[in-house]
């Protein structure tokens, strides 16, 4: 097996951080925390004009039909800014979902609707009990009982949830029974929950490995400019140090979360046992760098008016989504041994 | 409407340059990017094009190494063709060698109704290629355009002036050159970066163009880089102590610069 990106994988990388870099600054996501919808309405039509929204969308519904090795660089980007857009649950989980499980009708129309930018779909599934975006989702995914089902976002009935992270707008939601359309059920249920399950674990390690990288980038720059006795913090050893084993954790991380990548879109057998390692290992080295930035920040790093809480708190939050490192840990034990590793 | 516009690779700013001791000119042996001050004559040639309902836009360029990179990103974002001229020969240019081969190249275009250039290059800012390029095209010139609009085969350009802008109409063909910042430059979609990469993109040395090797490069430069040095640094002003003629030498001071 092959495994390296292409150069058009990279290209398009180049082009999302450009444009991330420029229409998703640090003002814009503070923003995010106080407005109505959490979010930054003109990224959203900047990406779907790019194709980032309809990368997973199959050509035919007006997307690009490519996978989860094509958008886990992307989304990798989109953790670098901390993005506050439903990215992961619309493009990763909700457009394969659609394609693969919805009536054909139905998929037809939300998938180019998807794909145009036009529709944003919100996605709940029991490891994930509320719903981010969901006040401003047009379709909402939901899972009970192994069945997937989908509701129009203006027939839910949501209730608000707090969010660590401003920028998370978070719903319990619940629905009339007529008002579902069935995505899938029974045995092909249980499968595409489990497939969309791990196409949202799988996305948020991407993001979580932007969202360190950033982190450790901004603790590097800081360490360099504080002077502490007459010289930057950063050449002391004891702070080398800890920045050393943020590195470490990263880099160990992000091969883990290409090779999930890899496994889902070739559907592999081990496709979950992959996405619980990425996740496990994501979750954790998101939240050692977490730590490691405050501490090497010292006390601006707890304050609000500085720009490291916003990615702290995404990763805190995004840590525990999805499943948090010890659920997937448990899972990866299932999957090898047959039973929960005591 | 078909519109031509001349568009330069340079170095990425974002990496530290470094000039190379022995030509003493800017070392090119990196990737080459789009000049971000060309990209927005593009985005007007687009826009413009868009506006006359139809139109091809070409870009033209000279390179070396045959580098298409910075070609490609306008590509992506939505012209039609390239032209490359690329030569060892060219090695060395001044800015009136550059616009020779620029002129002879646009006059490989046919049709071209109008030609757009960036003021001047983030790389080299001589700023004056442009008119050079009128001269030898035997064309008018317009200079920083911040509006152009175009119709009945004259072109409406707001020029920009320290003081505002003046309104300049002139007939088409013409040269115009671009402000930087004066329109958005869009980004290229993927769709538009899969497709540039199937853009014909016309690779040329000075033989094709006809251009003798002596009129161009560092034989035909018409200057000579003979030192580069560290800028001076910047002396620190003079200090004194109050002792209570302090404001009769800040009088005195600026007297003898004739401010007051």
């Amino acid at each position: 097996m092959r495994f390296a990106f292409t150069d058009d994988q990279l290209l398009f990388r180049d082009t999302v951080r450009d444009f991330l870099q420029k229409e998703c600054q640090p003002e814009q996501l503070r923003y995010a925390w106080v407005n109505d919808s959490g979010r930054i309405p003109e990224v959203w039509a900047g990406l779907a004009e790019m194709g980032v929204v309809g990368l997973t969308v199959p050509e035919a519904h007006g997307g690009l039909g490519m996978n989860e090795v094509d958008l886990v660089l992307l989304l990798e980007e989109t953790g670098r800014v901390a993005l506050p857009e439903p990215l992961v649950e619309t493009t990763a989980v909700a457009a394969p979902l659609l394609a693969e499980s919805a009536p054909v009708e139905f998929a037809a129309e939300w998938l180019s609707r998807i794909a145009s930018g036009d529709a944003v779909v919100a996605v709940g599934l029991v490891g994930t009990p509320f719903v981010l975006d969901a006040d401003s989702a047009d379709l909402i995914v939901l899972e009970r009982d192994d069945r997937l089902v989908a509701i129009a976002a203006d027939k839910a009935r949501l209730e608000p949830q707090d969010s660590v992270d401003g920028s998370r707008r978070l719903f319990a939601v619940d629905w009339a029974y007529h008002d579902a359309v069935v995505l899938a059920e029974g045995e092909a249920g249980w499968h595409a929950v489990n497939r969309a399950f791990d196409r949202g674990a799988l996305g948020t390690s991407a993001q979580l490995l932007g969202l360190a990288d950033r982190m450790l980038e901004m603790t590097v720059e800081y360490v360099k400019q504080r002077q502490q006795f007459g010289v930057p913090v950063g050449s002391f050893q004891a702070v080398k140090h800890h920045l050393a084993d943020a590195l470490l954790w990263l880099e160990f991380s992000r091969p883990v979360v290409y090779n999930a990548a890899y496994s889902v879109a070739h559907a592999l057998e081990t496709a979950s046992r992959d996405v619980s390692m990425a996740k496990a290992f994501a979750s954790d080295a998101a939240l050692l760098v977490a730590r490691k930035a405050l501490q090497c920040h010292g006390a601006i790093g707890y304050t609000v008016e500085h720009d490291l809480h916003l990615w702290m708190k995404r990763s805190w939050a995004l840590a525990r989504s999805w499943g948090d490192a010890a659920f997937h840990r448990n899972r990866v034990g299932l999957s090898i041994l047959g039973a929960e590793p005591r | 409407m078909n519109i031509v516009v001349c568009v330069k690779q340079i170095p990425d700013p974002a990496e530290p340059g470094s000039l190379d001791p022995g030509t003493k000119t800017l070392k090119r042996a990196t990737k080459l990017i789009l000049d971000e001050s060309d990209s927005y004559g593009v985005e007007m040639a687009l826009q413009l094009a868009d506006a006359a309902g139809g139109g091809e836009v070409t870009l033209v360029s000279m390179a070396p190494n045959n580098e298409v990179s910075g070609l490609r990103t306008a590509l992506a974002m939505g012209a039609a063709k390239a032209i490359l001229i690329s030569d060892p020969a060219l090695a060395g240019s001044d800015a009136l060698g550059t616009a020779k081969v620029l002129a002879a190249a646009i006059k490989r275009v046919e049709g071209a109704d109008l030609i757009l250039t960036a003021t001047e290059s983030s790389d080299g800012y001589t700023g004056t290629v442009p008119e050079q390029l009128a001269e030898l095209l035997d064309l008018p010139s317009v200079t920083f355009a911040k509006h152009i609009e175009v119709s009945d085969g004259v072109v409406k350009v707001q020029r920009q002036t320290e003081a505002g802008y003046d309104d300049v109409e002139c007939p088409l063909p013409a040269v115009v050159s671009v402000t930087a910042g004066v329109v958005e430059p869009r980004y290229p979609s993927f769709k538009g970066i899969m497709a540039a990469k199937s853009k014909p993109v016309d690779q040329l040395t000075i033989a094709d163009l006809g251009i003798d090797p002596s009129q161009v490069g560092w034989a035909g430069a018409g200057q000579e880089i003979v030192s580069v040095e560290q800028a001076p640094a910047r002396e620190s002003g003079e200090i004194f102590e109050d002792d209570g003629t302090g404001a009769e030498k800040i009088v005195a001071f600026l007297e003898n610069l004739k401010v007051i």
